[in-house]
């Protein structure tokens, strides 16, 4: 039947217009939660097989964020099957351990004087380390917030979360971010 | 509540950082940028923190990737259509899949046009919502009294909505506000269940809006003859259901004004 193989043409179209294009953007979104350039290519690929298969349930509206949700959900079901020490997920840590990171302060109750906050210089290496110590749900909203520049709208869709979560997430996350870099010294 | 007032700070610092602030809170957020220091300078140290984040070398994606996709899917493709592959493609065929494809591509941008109108309303509504969460209260008018509320929005609106209390339904009523949707100024009540906040916005009436959820909050939609009513909240979509039954059931008639 010939209408199948339009179909299939259609599928491929539809593919090379909604999710081709944000290649580059997957690519870096994957190498960042992977950690590595490697892992990276093995995650697009995978994720590029499952958007081909799903287009059909691509809704219209945002095909950045339809194909980076694809992504970012490979990545995720990826670590945890090839998982190696380095990648922290919230559910590895104990109930108190998740709710201090999430919902408690870092820095206990103590406010700090303007005199205390310092900018900090740290190389490319260092962030990029500290970076990759952060449990994979901060990590994530920091890297489709500053790398990918996504809104919050879209990131909450992307990592299926409400959007107080991200607000929270970005927050926290940052603040261990500036813990860790300021710790090295 | 020192802990949870910085908390607060910092969330609002985050978003103004990441400019998610609605104008007037981020026009309040700057005066106290400018008079606070230990904020100023945490202010300081976030933008240097995102500054050494952006700078980050990018790796650019391997020409050999693209291929592998590429090829991968071509596999994909021929494993799908092996049966089709044995018959020889006509012109004839080609042709109407050109045509075929025409139709449908130019359905699916109506299509998009028409959801886009649809979508745009829902997201101005929900924004509205998220706005009333990040600013120091979620309304305009404080009360939970359905004769404060009501004719506050008369005052200001050419068609104000039935503001029943349903606190008996375990939706309190918390006050109301006027969102703008598109050019138009609206009527939206707001409702407290437990925790959770609940924005009833008014629009005219015959708007269809589908039941979705927009940046994780649950959106619900209904109509009657005077307005179309969107619910929104971060409560489950079967709670939404319960208020509206309770909404229909309470409103009464229309007044004759």
């Amino acid at each position: 039947m010939s209408v199948s193989v339009v179909q299939n043409k259609d599928e491929r179209a539809a593919f090379d217009e909604v999710f081709l294009p944000h290649l580059p953007e997957a690519y870096r979104l994957a190498q960042w939660l992977a950690g590595n350039a490697s892992d990276a290519e093995d995650i697009v690929q995978e994720a590029a097989l499952r958007a081909f298969r799903g287009i059909k349930n691509f809704g219209a509206v945002n095909a950045r964020a339809w194909s980076l949700t694809i992504v970012r959900n490979t990545a995720f079901s990826w670590l945890t099957k090839n998982k190696s020490r380095t990648v922290v997920f919230l559910n590895d840590l104990s109930a108190a351990e998740q709710q201090e990171l999430e919902y408690e302060g870092l820095h206990g109750a103590r406010i700090e004087t303007p005199e205390e906050i310092a900018l900090f210089k740290a190389d490319a290496e260092e962030v990029q380390k500290a970076l990759a110590q952060l449990p994979v749900q901060f990590r994530e909203v920091i890297v489709l917030r500053e790398i990918n520049q996504m809104n919050y709208r879209d990131i909450a869709e992307i990592t299926n979360a409400p959007i107080g979560t991200v607000m929270s997430r970005l927050s926290r996350g940052r603040q261990l971010l500036i813990a860790l870099l300021g710790d090295r010294r | 509540m020192v802990a949870s007032l910085r908390d607060n700070d910092e969330l609002q610092l985050n978003a103004y950082c990441d400019g998610e602030l609605d104008p007037v809170s981020a026009n309040e957020f700057e005066r106290r940028l400018a008079n606070e220091a230990s904020l100023k300078a945490r202010y300081a140290r976030l933008l240097s923190l995102r500054q050494a984040v952006r700078s980050l070398p990018q790796l650019e994606i391997p020409a050999s990737l693209q291929a592998r996709i590429k090829s991968s899917l071509d596999a994909e493709r021929s494993s799908n259509v092996t049966v089709l592959r044995q018959r020889s493609w006509s012109f004839q065929a080609l042709a109407a899949a050109v045509v075929f494809g025409a139709v449908i591509s130019s359905s699916v941008m109506m299509t998009i046009e028409q959801y886009g109108q649809r979508e745009n309303v829902t997201n101005q509504v929900v924004a509205g919502h998220i706005r009333s969460l990040l600013a120091p209260q979620p309304f305009d008018i404080a009360s939970s009294d359905r004769h404060t509320v009501k004719p506050w929005f008369t005052a200001r609106l050419p068609v104000s909505p039935q503001v029943p209390d349903l606190a008996a339904q375990g939706f309190a009523l918390l006050g109301g506000r006027v969102d703008v949707v598109g050019q138009d100024p609206v009527a939206t009540i707001i409702y407290k269940h437990a925790a959770h906040t609940l924005s009833l916005t008014t629009l005219r009436p015959g708007q269809s809006v589908s039941e979705q959820t927009i940046a994780g909050y649950n959106v619900r939609s209904w109509s009657d003859a005077d307005f179309t009513y969107i619910a929104v909240s971060d409560l489950p979509s079967t709670d939404l259901a319960t208020f509206q039954r309770a909404f229909s059931a309470a409103a009464p008639a229309p007044e004759i004004k």
